[in-house]
């Protein structure tokens, strides 16, 4: 862990002491080789649940692929704000930069994290660079509604986290997740219970986005620039997920009849943000949406708490993880060019980038779950196990499905095929790398379809 | 808190009164320190007051933003808030498949529209053209005025009265003249316009107070033609657009922020082709601009459309290549006098074009009547400013006036005023499309006194060019700009 950690945390000496001219190169590369250290972990040696390398940062199986896809979105962070912040003074690109890594930190102890308390602070504090991305690099004045969004929806879930991580440190003694496995499930039958019940979930669920209390996603993802959208949907969102997944060994039994409204919400969820997507006018609230869509089935996946619910979960968060962050930084290189958002006037673009309409086109067919990508044999998990939960569920997560083709190929459709309008005619090509980006977003998708025991968890 | 705000102020007296003994230790050294704490005790003042203003109830904000400014980021920002200009916005909500997918913005220079050409026009619509698509445009405009409330209707606001006279227009051509007359007879008759063609005598029974002298032959509008209020569409439009989401800009384009390449010709030229990122628009009375980020920028700037081109490079090039052709629309005044006649020609009076240039139409119901006359090539007026030349209607129009209604031997002029028209030198007729030097401008000015009757119909083609790309229901390639390019002019056939 600390081998991540420490050369994590050197990147800030790294960023201030560069020269402006290798600035963009070092931090790159620098990450990029951090990336590549991350996946020694991906091989499994340890025989208990965990690997543990000290008392407080360990991995497992649930934060190992998590932990290796937020190592391996830093580069490519990086390499996808380098054009639009290089007109700004050389201190402000480093601030960037900066802000990238802290979140980076951040991320890598919240996922290592093995007391919960240290999960819970490193959760708040991803908050603080994440809403200086929005409200100092957003393109619009809604960025300043979007931050306020972001930030109050978030810490109004979880405060009453801290508050029930206090109860149960009172309770229990320790907050330690290597001993709370552990602990005797309690009965718990008050309301009071039930509340703290309620507490220890909010926060994640705020996060997921569960779709009642979603409103913060569209904004937060659609005005920051390219890296802030990326993070946001690639790994902030799994945070919450991480956290659920995590909180769940602790609350059975009452989870067995509480969690109820909340699957139902996560599957009304899907319809209703799918077919939102299929109104959306603006890009990126497109891909914004198909997010808290995902996020929805995941979940459901979690609440119903069975092996293959965990498994769903955990290969569909780094599927999507992939892949709308792809589709964020394919909606930017078309706004870096015609500085729009609006589908109506960037379409048929295949025309004139036809490689990037490879890479559309891969990264579409992920989004609707093609099989064999991973994101369809998540989404199979979770949709088998809803129905082994109760079968009607079928009904909404088939409908689900096929609303989530639907916007796919509308997406596909309206940006790449049809006329090319004669305004976008005279548009830069595309550079080296924009293409490595996109490659390096979509091939490690294509190769898990390989090897899925990376991302299984622990329930095989 | 009114203690409170009186502590406070008596501290700040505290400290005023030791400013003082301050200023006596103050040297060189010191003087920047000072003007630092004052500064900031400046701004601790200012800001106390604004916090006990923001009390309930107030609409202080912390961000101290110019409410005049625009968005940050528009899709299309149209330069010109005429009446081309809000109908190509309307049209373009109208298109939009999904609603506030574009985010359309408006910038207009002059908020009291005071040199607009769309207010101080005479107002009159006809189909009487000789080309095909100006004959469709007045058509598609006719049907959109006479069925406004259905288009511009905005709930809960009062209807839209344009105050359309389908009075018609009178045409009259002379013996040299008249066979022009009867082909553009024919076209308008085949392009769908309701027009009809009279002799002398005719004319002498259905408008006794004409004097056929020297007349051939008429051609009169039956449907379709008259003339209504421009003031009442420009607003109509405007509200219906503001309504549906458009934003609207006062301040004036003082330039554009472009991405630049170089582009070779078969021949080996080389040119820069430009890509318009941000427009700056400036505000009123300040040196305050705001760059607004934009995907398409659309010239309706009327009779500054030329100026508006000429800060994209167009017209700025060597003489002989693409780059060195200037948009050719430029400002030209026109004149145009308010009689009163009491025994003029009654309510049935046309919009009268005599073959000599000279027009009139009835203006109210009180005998009031509105009259003008294009000058000739070589007299035409200083375009610095909107003075009246009445000397130009003592000696030109009012003889050929006095000739052709006898009535109007005896007259008096109640008022004038002056407009410009968007006149385009080179065949003075509408520039609908793109520049192949900027991609993406679309260009949809110099319409050389028909502009506020095409308007309509323009703003719907070129939404359609921007949402659908190609011309759906009207097809303008005839206006297109690469005419000017190739030197290949349409000429309307008129008589005068």
């Amino acid at each position: 862990m600390l081998k991540v950690l420490i050369p994590t945390i050197m990147l800030f000496p790294t960023i201030w002491l560069s020269s402006p001219k290798w600035l963009w190169t070092e931090t790159t590369a620098h990450s990029l080789l951090i990336a590549l250290v991350s996946l020694t972990w991906l091989k499994w040696t340890s025989e208990t649940g965990w690997a543990v390398s000290n008392m407080y940062l360990a991995t497992d199986p649930l934060s190992t692929p998590l932990l290796v896809l937020t190592c391996w979105l830093l580069p490519l962070m990086i390499l996808a704000s380098q054009n639009h912040i290089n007109p700004e003074p050389i201190s402000r690109q480093r601030l960037y930069i900066t802000l990238l890594a802290s979140l980076q930190t951040f991320l890598i102890m919240a996922f290592g994290a093995t007391e919960m308390i240290m999960f819970y602070i490193m959760f708040e504090a991803t908050l603080i660079p994440t809403l200086i991305i929005i409200t100092r690099w957003g393109n619009q004045t809604e960025r300043l509604n979007a931050g306020t969004y972001f930030l109050f929806y978030t810490l109004a879930g979880s405060l009453p986290l801290l508050v029930a991580l206090l109860l149960l440190q009172q309770s229990t003694g320790t907050l330690s997740m290597l001993i709370l496995q552990y602990s005797q499930p309690c009965t718990l039958q008050s309301w009071g219970h039930k509340i703290w019940w309620a507490g220890c979930l909010i926060a994640f669920l705020v996060k997921m986005p569960l779709y009642g209390v979603h409103l913060w996603l569209p904004k937060a993802h659609v005005e920051p620039p390219v890296a802030g959208s990326m993070v946001l949907a690639a790994v902030l969102l799994k945070l919450g997920g991480c956290g659920m997944i995590r909180m769940m060994v602790m609350l059975d039994p009452l989870s067995k009849e509480l969690a109820y409204p909340f699957i139902i919400l996560a599957l009304w969820g899907i319809i209703m943000t799918g077919s939102i997507c299929l109104r959306q006018a603006d890009l990126k609230s497109l891909i914004a949406y198909s997010s808290v869509s995902h996020m929805a089935l995941v979940a459901g996946g979690i609440l119903v708490q069975t092996p293959w619910g965990f498994t769903g979960a955990i290969i569909l968060m780094i599927a999507h993880g992939l892949v709308s962050s792809a589709l964020f930084c394919l909606a930017n290189t078309a706004y870096e060019r015609t500085h729009s958002r609006t589908m109506i006037l960037a379409r048929g673009l295949q025309m004139i980038f036809p490689l990037t309409a490879v890479w559309w086109f891969v990264a579409n067919l992920s989004n609707l779950a093609l099989p064999p990508l991973p994101n369809l044999m998540g989404e199979l998990m979770i949709i088998t196990t809803m129905f082994n939960w109760s079968p009607w569920t079928i009904t909404l997560t088939g409908t689900g499905t096929l609303i989530t083709a639907g916007y796919s190929l509308y997406l596909f459709l309206m940006s790449q095929r049809g006329p090319a309008p004669s305004h976008i005619m005279g548009l830069s090509p595309f550079h080296t790398r924009e293409h490595l980006l996109m490659v390096m977003h979509l091939v490690p998708v294509l190769l898990l379809i390989t090897k899925p025991e990376l991302m299984w968890g622990w329930c095989h | 808190m009114a203690a409170w705000r009186k502590l406070f102020a008596s501290v700040s007296a505290f400290r005023a009164m030791n400013a003082p003994c301050r200023s006596f230790k103050s040297s060189c050294s010191r003087g920047a320190e000072k003007d630092f704490f004052k500064d900031l005790e400046a701004q601790f003042r200012s800001f106390r007051e604004k916090a006990a203003a923001a009390m309930p109830g107030s609409d202080w904000s912390p961000f101290e933003l110019n409410p005049g400014l625009p968005p940050e980021r528009a899709d299309v920002v149209i330069v010109g808030g005429g009446v081309v200009g809000w109908s190509i916005a309307y049209w373009l909500k109208r298109k939009e498949t999904v609603r506030d997918a574009l985010r359309v913005l408006v910038v207009e220079k002059d908020p009291t529209y005071s040199q607009a050409s769309t207010v101080l026009s005479c107002g009159g619509i006809r189909q009487q053209f000789s080309l095909k698509e100006n004959i469709l445009l007045s058509l598609a405009s006719a049907d959109f005025m006479k069925n406004i409330n259905d288009h511009l209707g905005v709930i809960n606001e009062d209807p839209v009265d344009l105050q359309f006279n389908h009075s018609g227009y009178l045409f009259l051509a002379s013996e040299k003249v008249a066979h022009i007359m009867e082909e553009n007879y024919s076209t308008q008759r085949y392009a769908g316009a309701k027009v009809t063609l009279l002799s002398p005598t005719q004319l002498k029974e259905r408008f006794p107070w004409l004097n056929t002298d020297g007349v051939a032959l008429a051609s009169l509008g039956l449907e379709n033609e008259g003339w209504f209020d421009p003031w009442s569409l420009l607003n109509a439009l405007r509200r219906k657009a503001v309504s549906m989401g458009v934003y609207q800009c006062f301040g004036e384009v003082t330039g554009f922020r472009c991405s630049t390449k170089m582009a070779e010709t078969l021949d080996g030229d080389f040119f820069n082709v430009n890509r318009i990122k941000y427009v700056n628009v400036r505000m009123p009375n300040s040196l305050e601009y705001q760059p607004v980020e934009c995907a398409v920028v659309v010239n309706a700037a009327g009779a500054n459309s030329g100026k508006i081109a000429a800060m994209l490079g167009i017209g700025l090039g060597p003489k002989q290549s693409i780059s060195g052709i200037p948009l050719p629309v430029e400002p030209r005044k026109r004149f145009v006098y308010v009689v009163h006649c009491p025994d003029g020609p009654g309510l049935d009076t046309p919009f009268l074009i005599d073959y000599s240039g000279v027009y009139c139409r009835r203006e109210g119901l009180g005998g009031n009547y509105i009259t003008g006359m294009s000058p000739e090539e070589t007299e035409e007026p200083d375009i610095s400013n909107l003075d009246v030349d009445h000397e130009f209607f003592q000696e030109k129009v009012w003889p050929h006036l006095a000739h052709r209604l006898p009535a109007f031997e005896s007259l008096k002029v109640s008022s004038a005023w002056a407009g410009f028209y968007d006149y385009n030198t080179f065949d003075q007729n509408g520039i609908i499309g793109q520049h192949p030097l900027v991609t993406n401008m679309y260009f949809a000015t110099g319409f050389s006194g028909h502009g506020l009757q095409q308007s309509p119909a323009v703003g719907r083609a070129v939404a359609e060019l921007i949402i659908d790309g190609c011309y759906k229901t009207i097809d303008l390639s005839a206006f297109d700009l690469k005419r000017i390019l190739l030197q290949e002019p349409i000429l309307e056939r008129n008589i005068v």
